[in-house]
Parts: structure tokens; sequence; C-alpha cells
């Protein structure tokens, strides 16, 4: 025969188990969605107000090096360094899909884009007075752009890890920025340059092979694979210069 | 972009690196003539200098193998028998792209980009030398800390190659791939070449040297992909210049395949050939 109050011990321990479980359950599902909503990489949440536009993306092609535009229906931010950085989310996710042409990995792949009016002018020098001299300092930093720059340059700032995760190869990289740049020259047309940054500090390549430290003309980046013509003028594969 | 000027005569510590000529440099004609010396000591320099080439040229020659002499009057000395035309030794630079701590890619299997364009230029190498080619590599191991794009570029433009070819791999992609220079030729060439800018005016060699390249490719059933990009230090060369990207060859001959990077490499010594011709032609009826 068990005593009375050991049964009622041993219920109220069962019940604080349950207790406890139910809190540490409701606990878990705090602390996951708090971790996911962390990590969740989509940079701008969808305008769900905003009406449907068709816009030009330059699709790339590893397989024969070629780039086409296709039109997709897209929502997009007003502003325009938000639709920019927005557009080029919505291209670069585009290549990780499964049946993509032109294989990336997804994942967060543009910091920021900033569009600066050209031509950019250096600061104004200031009144100091040189230490050495005595007389007025005058700055020797000349214009980073001649007088005849005009237009906007866009300036894309990449996230460190889609660079990191790059596939490296002088093709597949060059494919990846001439299909910014396509991009980026078909819906914003006032844009004359294309410059690139990795999480905002300048470097050297992609991934090892195509340059970033140049500044990319902005224009159509339109690419057809020809073959080696027999007997021919050097035959440029691109049907425009960037 | 910063404008930086660099001389296109610049001395630099690396003639002990080169492979097989590290006195080809000071024979050049370019040179002899850019040199402003008064004429009586240009004219004793000169002796002494076409003195040294005929010498280098001996020393340089490589051992061809020749029939021996069947007959007393074969083995007679040269005055009697005609000369034969020797083919022009043209100078090639080679440089293998990455090394060091700088892997490249890393491709399939734990192969590294650096060790594929290792492999791909010692067999260019060997099939240059083998048709009279005179052969730069800008490294031939793995040194423990490769030079910079900007070093190689400093070597390529000192030793005035004929053409550079700079070695890649890829795993992306199929076939070969050709990339020149995406700058444009001035339209007013000057003497004084911007460091960025240096290839501009060797663009349209470039591009001719690669659309031969590509053929000679296609006659191998090779794929080839022609195209420009912006690839350190292909915009610094002062020569006519290309970058050869191996890509897998439809997805089951990888890289690392020696039968494909010696077709590969067959290739493209056989449109060097034809273009060494076609160029010795060209100044002959010049």
């Amino acid at each position: 025969m068990i005593p009375r109050y050991q049964r009622i011990l041993f219920w109220s321990l069962v019940g604080g188990i349950f207790l406890m479980g139910a809190f540490l359950i409701h606990g878990c599902r705090q602390a996951h969605k708090r971790l996911t909503a962390l990590n969740d990489a989509t940079p701008i949440a969808a305008p769900t107000t905003t009406s449907t536009q068709d816009v030009t993306l330059y699709l790339a092609n590893d397989a024969d090096g070629s780039i086409a535009p296709t039109q997709e229906e897209l929502a997009l931010p007003q502003d325009p360094t938000l639709r920019a950085r927005a557009l080029l989310e919505h291209l670069l996710a585009e290549y990780a899909g499964p049946a993509s042409t032109h294989v990336l990995k997804s994942g967060p792949a543009v910091d920021d884009v900033f569009f600066l009016p050209l031509p950019i002018t250096a600061p104004a020098p200031t009144n100091t007075l040189s230490a050495t001299t005595g007389l007025p300092q005058q700055s020797k930093a000349a214009p980073a752009h001649a007088a005849k720059s005009t237009g906007e340059v866009a300036v894309v700032n990449l996230h460190g890890s889609f660079v990191e995760n790059h596939p490296s190869g002088i093709e597949v990289e060059n494919l990846t920025l001439l299909s910014i740049i396509g991009t980026l020259h078909a819906n914003f047309p006032q844009l004359t340059e294309v410059r690139f940054l990795v999480d905002g500090q300048a470097h050297d390549t992609l991934s090892g092979h195509a340059d970033l430290k140049h500044a990319y003309p902005a224009v159509d980046t339109t690419t057809t694979p020809t073959p080696p013509q027999p007997e021919a003028a050097p035959n440029p594969q691109e049907t425009t210069q960037p | 972009m910063e404008c930086e000027f660099r001389s296109r005569l610049v001395k630099t510590p690396f003639s002990h690196l080169r492979g097989t000529n590290s006195f080809n440099h000071a024979l050049h004609p370019n040179q002899l003539q850019s040199n402003p010396l008064t004429p009586p000591r240009k004219q004793s320099v000169a002796a002494v200098l076409l003195t040294l080439s005929s010498l280098a040229s001996l020393a340089q020659t490589p051992a061809q193998p020749q029939a021996p002499p069947s007959t007393p009057s074969q083995a007679a000395p040269s005055q009697a028998a005609p000369i034969a035309p020797r083919p022009t030794r043209t100078l090639i630079l080679i440089d293998p792209a990455h090394g060091g701590p700088d892997t490249g890619a890393h491709l399939p299997n734990d192969v590294l980009e650096k060790d594929i364009t290792l492999a791909f230029n010692s067999r260019l190498r060997a099939l240059l030398s083998t048709n009279n080619f005179a052969v730069i590599s800008t490294r031939t191991s793995d040194p423990s800390a490769a030079f910079t794009t900007d070093q190689r570029a400093e070597i390529a433009n000192h030793d005035r190659p004929a053409a550079c070819l700079i070695l890649h791999a890829t795993s992306s992609g199929s076939g070969i791939h050709l990339f020149t220079s995406r700058l444009t030729p001035p339209e007013h060439p000057t003497h004084i070449l911007q460091w960025n800018t240096a290839q501009a005016a060797f663009t349209p060699a470039s591009r001719s040297l690669a659309n031969q390249i590509g053929l000679a490719l296609l006659d191998a059933k090779l794929p080839v992909i022609l195209g420009q990009a912006t690839v350190p230090p292909l915009d610094n060369l002062t020569c006519p210049a290309i970058a050869i990207e191996l890509a897998p060859l439809a997805s089951t001959t990888p890289v690392t395949n020696a039968n494909y990077q010696q077709r590969a490499a067959q290739a493209i010594v056989t449109a060097l050939i034809n273009w060494r011709a076609e160029n010795a032609a060209e100044g002959a009826a010049q």
C-alpha cells in the first residue's frame, strides 16, 4: 500500500515534468524563430503594393559563352538604388536555380548599389597653411574623370561570400560581370560606367581572374559566340565592346 | 582608376629565372635601335653585339637530327654546299598563371589550377622548342612566392617576345577558351604607353593570333570559344597576347587528361608555326 502523500508527490512530479517539457519546447520554438529571422537572406521585402513591370535581364550561358537578354515581370522598389539592388539580386538568384546555364551558389550577392553623377570631382581644397612653406596648401588631386565623362557611374558593392563562392575561371567570371553590366545598362540607361567593390573595399579580381579594379563601360553586353573565321580579320566575340 | 605610368624598359631582376635564353633581350634589334649613342661609339657597340649575336645564335640552335654525311662531298666545308634557309627563331613567352600561395581555381578531385597550368606549360615548352621557338616561362616550378601579375607583365615587356601566352584552367564551360584584351586600339599611337592600356596597340595582332590558334584547335577537333576579357596582366603586355583557358572536354574529359592537353598544345604550336611563317613572308615582302 503506497502512502497517500507519496502518490501526491509522484503525480506532482509527473505534472512538473510535463510542465517543464512544454516550457522547453516553447523555448526551442522561440529560439528557432529568432535564429531563422537572423538568417533570412531576403534583402528587401517584396513590394506587394507595387505593380509588376517589364525588366530586361542579361542571362549568361557557360556552354557557349553567350549572353542573351530576356524579358521578365518583376515588382521592384521605386528608389533607383534599391531598385538596382533588387534587380541584381533577382538576376543572380536566377543563376542559383537547378536549370541555370551559369551555375552560381545561392545566397546574398549584392550589399549595395550606389549611383554617382559624373564627372566625380575632387573635394574642395581646404584653406590650411603648409607646415614647411607657410603658404596655403593646394590640392594636387585631379578630378577622377575627365571633363568629357557624363552620366552616372554605378558602384556595385558585392557581398564577400558571393565572391568567395563564385566559380573560378576567366569565362565564368567574365560572364557574371557582363551579365550584371548588361542588366544595369538595359534598366538604367543613364549609366555610363560600372565599378565593383567587395565588402566596401576595392578588390583585385572576382575570383582570381576577372579584373574588378577596372571601370567597365555600361553598354549592351549581348554576346553571340562566333567560331574562328578563316582568313578573316580579328572577329571579336562580343557584338559590342564594353 | 589610377593612371600608372611605367617605363617599358624597366630593368628587372628576373633574368636568372627565365627559361632558355637569358641573353635574348640584349640582342634584340629594337633595343639596338633604341640606344641613343653617338655614331662612332654606336658602330663599335653594334659590331660587338653583332659578333655576340652570331655566337649566341650558334649557341641557341638546338641539336637538329641530321642524317650522317654519306659522301665526302656532303662533309665538305660549308662554303661548297648551299646554305639551307633556317627557320626564324621566335621568342614566345608563356605565363602559367597562379603559383605559390595563389592556387587558382580548385578543380574536381582536389586538382589545383596552378598545377594544370604548369603541366600545360611543360608540354607547350617542349613542343615549341622542338619547332625552333625560343621559349621563356614566368615559372617552371611552384615557388613559395610567385610573381604578381604586374611582375609577370614586366618580365614579358622586358624580353619583348613575339607572342605571349597566358595559361589558365577551369572546370566551368567546355573546350578551350581564347581571350584577348577588351581594349580598343588607340586612334593616335604614341611611344609612351600607359601601364593599364599597354596592350591597346597590340589588340589587332592579338585577335588575329587568337583567330589563327582557334582555327588550329578546330582542325584538331577541339571546341573553341573566342572572347575578350579584362584579365590581369593581359592589358599590361606589349606583345600580341592571348589568355588560353583549358576547360573540360564535353564533361567526360577533364583538364587533367594528358592526351587532351597534348592535342591542345600541338594545335597551338601548329598555329604559331603558321603565324611565324606568315610574319616572315610579310617581312620579306616588305
